[in-house]
């Protein structure tokens, strides 16, 4: 009896470790969101088109949030910007207070599709976060928008969704803008 | 009697249409594993419809300049076999998804072969291997995956393959 114990437990923890060749593994699927209306639209895809048909698939959104301080430096000489500690404390909340609302907003539509997901809030640069995140969530899916830095670094051609459809350790699904939406 | 349920059903339902790329290369293959693990379980009703799609390169992009034409053409035949043979390759991997998948093999650069297939067919999502490069051979080699990310019109995938197994 013990011996059987034994055996299934370190049977679970094989199929722990193993990669699961397995068919009946969950698909877990990283969306990755932000201000802009291209990565809703991508996550309403993905809600559509994957999660729709992998009933048991686990979703988690995540947003990227810039490091405040970053951006400040307290350095005394040459003038640049100084910023007192209060400043750099409501600089952050308003941050935490942008992400959550954007968070806000995509798990909303998930439960209007009556989807479980969780929200998680990744902070530093986006490229490396959304990397990082993806491989902490051992995630089998990123979900991207095609413009999801917004118009403003539009200029920049996407470069967190090129570089993460080079760096994830997943593949990367990413989604793009319908004709009515690219104005 | 499920077989004509379900072979009746695809117009009315609807089916999202799934186009896959596939070369001689391992990454093309290990996506093509990836995306039928993943949206064609064996034993379920299909939801999807597969096209894979191979591109040939053209012949004159091979040969050179002056040369006979009888070698032109023993080129173009031997580039019509080996994507035949790709074609079969895919065809025993994708032996489980109930018969609907498609095979093509089209003439012309990768790039534009697998974004053409994508419209011709209103694929919903258009999914490429990628090889892994750098940046700098990315530039130099020219990237299909990259080219397909920003010309398609569709949803793309890119499945990459794991460098290493842990």
């Amino acid at each position: 009896m013990e011996g059987t114990g034994q055996a299934a437990a370190s049977g679970m923890a094989g199929a722990r470790v193993d990669d699961g060749a397995a068919g009946g593994k969950a698909l877990k699927v990283v969306a990755a969101v932000d201000a802009s209306e291209e990565s809703l639209h991508a996550l309403s895809w993905a809600l559509d088109h994957v999660v729709r048909c992998h009933p048991d698939a686990a979703l988690v959104v995540v947003h990227a949030q810039h490091a405040v301080d970053h951006f400040v430096y307290p350095v005394a000489a040459h003038g640049i910007a100084y910023a007192p500690a209060t400043a750099v404390e409501s600089m952050r909340k308003a941050q935490e207070e942008n992400s959550r609302r954007i968070l806000a907003r995509a798990l909303d539509m998930c439960k209007e599709r009556q989807v479980d997901a969780t929200g998680a809030i990744v902070e530093g640069d986006p490229k490396e976060a959304i990397c990082q995140a993806v491989e902490r969530f051992q995630a089998g899916l990123l979900v991207l928008g095609s413009r999801g830095l917004g118009r403003i670094k539009r200029a920049f051609l996407g470069s967190v969704s090129d570089y993460l459809s080079h760096h994830a350790c997943c593949p990367v699904l990413v989604v793009k803008p319908t004709k009515a939406q690219a104005k | 009697m499920a077989a004509e349920a379900s072979s009746a059903s695809p117009a009315a339902e609807g089916k999202m249409t799934v186009v896959v790329g596939v070369d001689e290369s391992d990454h093309s293959f290990h996506a093509l594993q990836r995306v039928l693990r993943h949206f064609f379980p064996p034993g379920q009703p299909q939801r999807y419809r597969l096209v894979v799609v191979t591109a040939i390169p053209t012949a004159i992009g091979v040969v050179s300049p002056g040369v006979v034409m009888d070698v032109r053409a023993f080129v173009e035949a031997d580039l019509n076999r080996a994507a035949q043979r790709v074609l079969d390759k895919a065809k025993d991997i994708c032996a489980q998804v109930a018969g609907d998948a498609e095979f093509e093999a089209v003439v012309g650069d990768a790039r534009r072969v697998l974004c053409d297939a994508a419209e011709r067919h209103h694929a919903e999502m258009l999914v490429v291997g990628s090889h892994g490069y750098g940046a700098i051979k990315r530039a130099v080699l020219g990237s299909v995956s990259d080219y397909c990310v920003h010309h398609a019109h569709c949803t793309v995938m890119i499945v990459k393959k794991p460098k290493h197994k842990n």
